[in-house]
């Protein structure tokens, strides 16, 4: 009784007060609203946090294959009380797994209708209006103490047994000849500086990666994921079947580029450079070169980004190869193929593949910050032109055509450019490939003759 | 004094407790029952840990060890011959040169085993 009216005492006293913070969100952007949920960031109503534990509130937009089911509960329960979870736009055809919470709050508006029942839903929680979304997932340890007694104790070994329901990490000769831990870790899908979607599968001695692996794609897996392209990639998909206006399809590609930016820059731990970078990317027309060419400016001197990318992530030689019609990471690489350059439209505008030699994150960084504004420059002289090759297309990542896309030939690489290095390089290396799994599944939904177009 | 030095203490110490106890209170009324197990599970994207989070890795000391020792002795003999180095002269320091030409291998051995790489 004593206890229960403590907490009604404080939840007035300081209920109004948590209430009216900004809500810290916890951001999973399913298929085709990568870009909408990257949007949030800029709302000054919510706090984008990067781990559930310390979010009140978890809001997933539209649709998340199936598989993503178990790992999603586990991430609603792993935030503190009290808390709740959005879904955006679930559409009708992912409900399913929307099912799975009971507490769900659904919106269908737009992103201020979205911010407004955040607010909404927040200040209900901290206020008392609303219950705390329960735990989804079943109250069972991973496996029961196990020992070799009768009753389950004792065993040989440090621990006697397996200790609190996880077996111990086995162990392998590390560089020192010792035998030590090697402990299998799996990031993802919902790992904040990784594309959606992508899982590594892990295996860590110390902070070295000692062994990695890529599951398959699991955007792939969605079957009624086909009629969900986001705005951004929507243009150049519609440029393998169609003349696009190049002005609007180098533009989009400016704002990839800088959406990328954005989030590579927040993976960095510059949030607020990112934060610049999302706001420049969303608001970006043709004329606003100068005010990006003096922000990429800033960038350069951010020695910080320079120490951390040089000489990290570079791909070895055999690898040079399989790099081809992977975009930036390739042209990075010295590989200065474009398919650009195969379109008159784009040879009437004097466009020159331009490249670097380096072939590490550095250079990747430094490749993509001339793209912005080579892009921006070809925006701003294309006038009415259109393009003429069909059938092939150089999207930001690289080149897309139907059945394939620049991060499917990236995904089979990525274990020998990580492999044997610190963690937080290897965060560097896989950030700086600018990985987009729902462009990969895209490509592998497009039909391959013209006739079908989208 | 009214209560002298034993009877401050005492005062302070049932002060202590009631705002111990008080504190003690207002925590049960906010503190919440055990979390479940999924919500005990520490977050690495959304799955949950295969093995168990106790896992032995080498931090390799030994190399920093080195380190510290090579830095640490030179520091110990540096300071008393710096007090006799004006009367012993250029003896005093041609031993030093030595003595550091000594050091400087173990910090050479301690390069050669990656002990100045943070990985």
């Amino acid at each position: 009784m004593a206890r229960a009216s403590t907490r009604v005492v404080l939840r007035r006293l300081l209920g109004p007060l948590a209430g009216s913070a900004p809500s810290r969100v916890f951001l999973v952007g399913g298929l085709g609203m990568r870009e909408a949920v990257r949007a949030l960031r800029l709302r000054s109503e919510l706090t984008v946090v990067d781990a559930p534990s310390a979010a009140s509130i978890v809001i997933v937009a539209g649709v998340l294959p199936d598989q993503f089911s178990d790992p999603l509960a586990l991430l609603h329960d792993g935030l503190p009380h009290p808390r709740a979870i959005i879904w955006w736009k679930p559409g009708t055809d992912g409900l399913a797994l929307v099912e799975r919470f009971p507490d769900v709050i659904l919106v269908d508006g737009d992103e201020l209708q979205l911010v407004a029942s955040v607010v909404r839903v927040h200040r209900e929680l901290f206020t008392g209006g609303r219950p705390s979304s329960p735990s989804v997932m079943a109250d069972v340890g991973a496996a029961p103490w196990q020992g070799v007694g009768p009753y389950g104790q004792g065993g040989s070994g440090m621990t006697g047994g397996v200790p609190y329901g996880r077996p111990m990490a086995e162990v392998a000769p590390d560089r020192d000849g010792l035998r030590l831990d090697v402990l299998p870790v799996t990031v993802g899908p919902f790992f904040p500086p990784f594309p959606p979607g992508l899982r590594l599968d892990a295996k860590f001695a110390g902070d070295i990666v000692v062994d990695c692996a890529v599951p398959a794609n699991p955007f792939t897996d969605v079957p009624h994921g086909a009629g969900r392209v986001r705005p951004g990639l929507d243009i150049f998909s519609r440029a393998l079947f169609e003349p696009v206006p190049v002005a609007a399809l180098e533009l989009a590609r400016a704002r990839d580029h800088l959406t990328w930016l954005a989030d590579a820059l927040t993976a960095h731990g510059l949030p607020a450079l990112g934060l610049r970078a999302l706001r420049l990317a969303v608001h970006l027309r043709a004329d606003d070169a100068p005010l990006v060419r003096r922000f990429i400016r800033s960038i350069e001197w951010t020695q910080v980004l320079q120490w951390s990318t040089r000489g990290v992530g570079r791909f070895g030689e055999d690898a040079r190869e399989s790099l081809r019609g992977c975009g930036p990471v390739a042209r990075a690489a010295g590989l200065c193929d474009d398919v650009r350059s195969e379109d008159r439209a784009y040879e009437a505008l004097g466009f020159a593949a331009i490249g670097q030699d380096a072939g590490d994150a550095a250079a990747r960084w430094r490749q993509r910050l001339d793209e912005i504004a080579q892009s921006l420059d070809l925006a701003g002289r294309a006038g009415a032109l259109q393009t003429e090759l069909i059938g092939r297309v150089e999207s930001p990542r690289g080149l897309l055509i139907a059945g394939s896309a620049p991060t499917r030939r990236l995904l089979p690489l990525i274990p020998g450019l990580i492999n044997g290095v610190e963690w937080g390089d290897a965060v560097t290396s896989l950030v700086s490939l600018d990985l987009d799994l729902e462009e990969a599944a895209l490509a592998e939904r497009l039909p391959t003759t013209t006739a079908g177009a989208l | 004094m009214l209560l002298g030095p034993l009877g401050v203490a005492l005062a302070v110490f049932v002060a202590a407790l009631v705002v111990v106890l008080l504190l003690q209170r207002a925590g049960a009324g906010v503190v919440r029952p055990t979390p479940s197990a999924s919500e005990r599970v520490p977050f690495t994207g959304g799955l949950p840990p295969q093995v168990h989070a106790w896992s032995r890795y080498h931090a390799r000391y030994y190399v920093m060890a080195l380190l510290f020792l090579a830095f640490d002795m030179e520091m110990v003999y540096m300071y008393p011959w710096a007090v006799v180095f004006v009367r012993e002269g250029i003896i005093a320091m041609v031993e030093m040169a030595m003595f550091i030409a000594i050091l400087l291998l173990g910090v050479l051995y301690a390069w050669r085993e990656r002990a100045l790489e943070w990985s």
